[in-house]
């Protein structure tokens, strides 16, 4: 394969590109659309390093899956690194050799919104994972002999997170909380969907949702812009629109009635609580103070419950998320307690500290520092390519990469009587879902 | 990009500092990695926690502020600055604007040389330190990695590990006396190395940070002989029951008796690495993708730093069911890899993987000066960062044969396995 980007047009001026309808620009990344099939395609040009990041982002994920096939979003992910039309075992071209050979950092993730597949390369080499992702979008194998080993892989993936009694916990808590929505169920599945999904049911899948018009490209780093989109037009541009419409998700979480517990018990050394509150869209204007309160909460030594909790031994260590997705999502508070702390003490603690803010609120010098650590955040965030990409990434899945862009101007924007006002609106009891992991003695 | 070598500004040990800055591309952003040497083995002999808490103390309070006081000045710019420690080193990093930089240098400096160690601050860390490690007696791979180092090396060798509950003994015998003692020892001018990348000017940097750092007491700067060897290799296995687990952690392994700067390091390395170090190796391709019993195999050479005789091991997870099966089909393969060595094909695809892993991990701020810190803790001269790819074009297949042949004995191996049998 030819490695250099080769000139396949010339540009009529600085946005207009043969194939592509240019859409916007924010922040020197600009978005194009592929004409012949409704592809996007984001590029920034950046040039401090010798590498370039090549990023598909597929706008399916776990929350496209239903019982009976839990888990299918992820499972498809691992097989499409079997082999395509043209990067298999058969012709010595297989993903993994074909990239890993050339020194390429490589791997796909699958979460609730989105599945991405990325390649950091060296940049005299961005072609060839162009070329690779294009072939497999449309002509992945997806073979039945490969999908028996491969879901012996995702099973022990699977145990692996089972071994964890945090990954656990946060498996029951949006189980309990998220009832008709697909966030109900973890990505990676329930075990017996896993071990029981047939490949007919995977390539339906793949068929129904891997195609140009559902799916983001991005290419930052080290390369020319228009060869870069000559290339992502040669390849990508072989394949049609889907032929049916995108299927969307039609179901609404009802409305939560009452404070929801769980506990899980299982042989352990120390306790876990986690206290979680629905929390609304990734796009919601309120994501913003969200964010904020979160900082203000529990990130660095400062945070309030950090203070009350870590600062009196308590806990071994303490952190909240709050992850802005594509649909309604969880406010939660994790705390890892020290061996003898009491559950109900901590759970409390962390109550007595929203009603605090609901009633009281955050102070101007809280908010200042909250902006000030997502400042240098969003600074980081733009540290090499591929930091810039995995942003992206997450912006693109709630189904708006300008939330990137323009997040720190957002975030500047809030006050503080936004943020107690938000409290109030989401940190209340009947929308809240608390988990407990007690460790058992194991037995004798 | 152009060199390493003409891009790295090098202050080479003016006042017992040596800084090694470089500006990139990057926009506002700082990072800075630094070490003294003042790592474990430096209190081996009096009690090898002691090293770590020190490191972990440094952000509980100086003698002119608090903790509370530091974490604001740090969160008030979005910086932050962390402390750590290795076996050889205490490292300290810190991450920052272009515009904070003198607060985050100025507040290192102070953190590095007055730290007050309060007894109230101490004894909370000791409970969180030891809570942490009563967690890891959950975790299977920390639970076999310790099994199989305390297997391979005797007590007083920098690979030894201690059990969890030699550790939380150790740590509870600490005393503030103990930190102050030991921070009067180690901490000070003379082996101090600073790298910072980023959107940076060196002069501004080396003002900043020699500055205060200059005016400290110098202190050792040597590390101590190694006194014991790793064990004898010698076959055998063994299980650690681990209630409720669905997935074991399975170590295989044994000790090599070379260090890094040995003449067969390198063809060694790749010999491992064409073994199982990455995707693409044998294990990953053989074990994982094509008879599917694990998530994750692989295999490497740790260990081998500042002459210390290190081991190599694979490292993979199996479901308990299938790990007798996962353990002949990884055993198929060291023999078969044993037996008749690796193919040219296979070096030089590898040559290539790494020489092109090496370009893509300069991506980032953090990625450069991690890379600078490390060769310049090895006393290795800049160059030998630009040097680095033609070292490894230069290894031949028999070199990586013979490797393999001199260090490796299939019929010695010590195999740990943790996990709910």
């Amino acid at each position: 394969m030819k490695e250099q980007l080769q000139t396949y047009m010339c540009p009529k001026n600085k946005n207009n590109f043969t194939g592509y309808d240019f859409v916007k620009k924010s922040a020197g990344i600009e978005e194009y659309t592929l004409v012949k099939n409704s592809l996007r395609v984001l590029v920034l040009e950046d040039h401090s390093a010798p590498v370039a990041t090549f990023m598909v982002t597929y706008h399916v994920g776990s929350r496209n899956e239903a019982i009976g096939y839990t888990g299918s979003t992820h499972l498809l992910e691992h097989l499409m690194f079997k082999g395509s039309r043209n990067f298999n075992k058969e012709k010595n071209t297989a993903i993994w050799t074909e990239l890993q050979n050339i020194g390429a950092q490589i791997n796909a993730t699958t979460w609730n919104d989105r599945t991405n597949y990325f390649e950091v390369v060296p940049s005299e080499h961005l072609e060839r994972a162009i070329a690779i992702e294009a072939d497999r979008m449309r002509h992945a194998f997806l073979k039945d002999e490969d999908r028996q080993p491969e879901m012996t892989v995702v099973r022990n993936e699977f145990e692996r997170g089972e071994n964890s009694p945090f990954d656990v916990l946060d498996k029951n808590i949006w189980a309990t909380a998220y009832q008709a929505h697909p966030y109900h169920h973890s990505t990676i599945g329930w075990r017996s969907d896993i071990e029981n999904i047939s490949t007919e049911r995977l390539k339906i899948f793949y068929d129904t949702y891997y195609w140009p018009n559902n799916a983001t490209v991005t290419v930052i780093g080290d390369f020319n812009k228009e060869q870069a989109l000559a290339s992502i037009n040669k390849h990508f541009s072989e394949h049609s629109k889907s032929i049916n419409p995108i299927p969307p998700v039609y179901t609404d979480e009802p409305a939560q009635e009452g404070p929801r517990r769980i506990t899980v018990k299982r042989t352990g050394q120390t306790g876990i609580v986690g206290v979680a509150h629905k929390s609304p869209k990734g796009l919601h204007e309120d994501t913003y103070a969200l964010q904020l309160l979160g900082k203000i909460l529990a990130d660095g030594k400062t945070s309030r419950l950090n203070k009350l909790i870590i600062d009196k031994g308590l806990a071994t260590s303490i952190f909240m998320y709050d992850f802005p997705f594509l649909d309604n999502g969880l406010f939660i508070t994790y705390v890892f307690l020290t061996p003898g702390t009491d559950h109900k003490k901590i759970e409390k603690t962390i109550i007595k500290e929203y009603n605090n803010i609901i009633e009281n609120g955050v102070s101007q010098e809280e908010i200042r520092r909250a902006q000030a650590q997502i400042r240098a955040m969003v600074a980081f965030s733009r540290d090499g390519t591929y930091a810039v990409a995995s942003a992206l990434n997450e912006a693109i899945a709630i189904g708006d990469w300008t939330f990137y862009t323009n997040f720190m101007e957002n975030i500047n924007n809030v006050t503080a009587e936004e943020i107690k006002e938000i409290a109030k609106k989401y940190l209340t009891e009947d929308q809240s879902t608390t988990g407990w992991f007690i460790a058992k003695e194991p037995k004798a | 990009m152009g060199t390493f070598s003409n891009q790295v500004i090098i202050n080479n040990d003016i006042k017992g500092v040596k800084t090694y800055v470089m500006p990139t591309g990057a926009k506002d952003v700082i990072t800075i990695s630094g070490s003294i040497l003042g790592g474990s083995i430096h209190c081996a002999d009096k009690n090898s926690k002691l090293a770590a808490l020190v490191a972990t103390m440094l952000d509980k309070g100086t003698v002119k502020k608090d903790k509370y006081e530091i974490s604001e000045t740090l969160e008030s710019v979005g910086a932050e600055l962390n402390f750590s420690s290795t076996r050889y080193h205490t490292h300290f990093t810190g991450f920052c604007l272009n515009n904070d930089l003198d607060t985050v240098v100025s507040l290192l400096a102070e953190q590095l040389m007055t730290p007050s160690f309060s007894n109230n601050e101490l004894s909370t860390l000791k409970s969180r330190i030891c809570g942490n490690l009563e967690r890891d007696k959950e975790d299977t791979k920390k639970i076999a990695m310790t099994h199989f180092l305390r297997r391979l090396f005797p007590k007083h060798h920098p690979n030894y590990r201690d059990t969890i509950d030699e550790s939380i003994n150790l740590v509870n015998k600490i005393t503030t006396k103990d930190l102050f003692a030991f921070h009067k020892q180690r901490y000070g001018r003379g082996s101090i190395k600073i790298a910072a990348a980023g959107d940076i000017n060196p002069e501004e940097f080396n003002e900043l940070i020699i500055g205060p750092l200059g005016a400290w007491e110098k202190k050792e700067t040597i590390i101590p002989p190694i006194k014991e060897k790793a064990k004898d290799p010698k076959e055998s296995n063994e299980t650690i029951n681990v209630p409720d687990k669905t997935s074991s952690d399975l170590y295989i392994g044994q000790s090599i008796g070379i260090d890094s700067e040995h003449k067969d390091y390198y063809a060694l390395m790749l010999g491992v690495y064409i073994l199982g170090g990455n995707f693409s190796a044998r294990l990953m391709q053989t074990v994982r993708d094509k008879q599917g019993l694990t998530y994750g195999i692989g295999s490497s050479i740790s260990g081998v730093s500042f002459g210390a005789d290190g081991y190599w091991s694979i490292w993979g997870t199996f479901a308990p069911d299938i790990l007798k099966k996962g353990i002949k089909a990884t055993k198929e393969q060291i023999d078969l890899w044993f037996k008749k060595g690796v193919t040219g094909d296979e070096l030089s695809a590898k040559k290539t993987t790494i020489n092109g892993s090496y370009k893509v991990s300069l991506d980032s701020t953090a990625g450069l000066a991690g890379k600078i810190l490390s060769n310049a803790e090895h006393g290795r001269n800049i160059s030998y960062l630009d040097k680095y790819p033609k070292i490894i074009e230069n290894i031949s297949l028999s070199e990586v044969n013979n490797a393999i042949k001199k260090y490796i004995n299939p019929n010695k191996l010590y195999m740990v396995s943790a996990g709910t049998p």
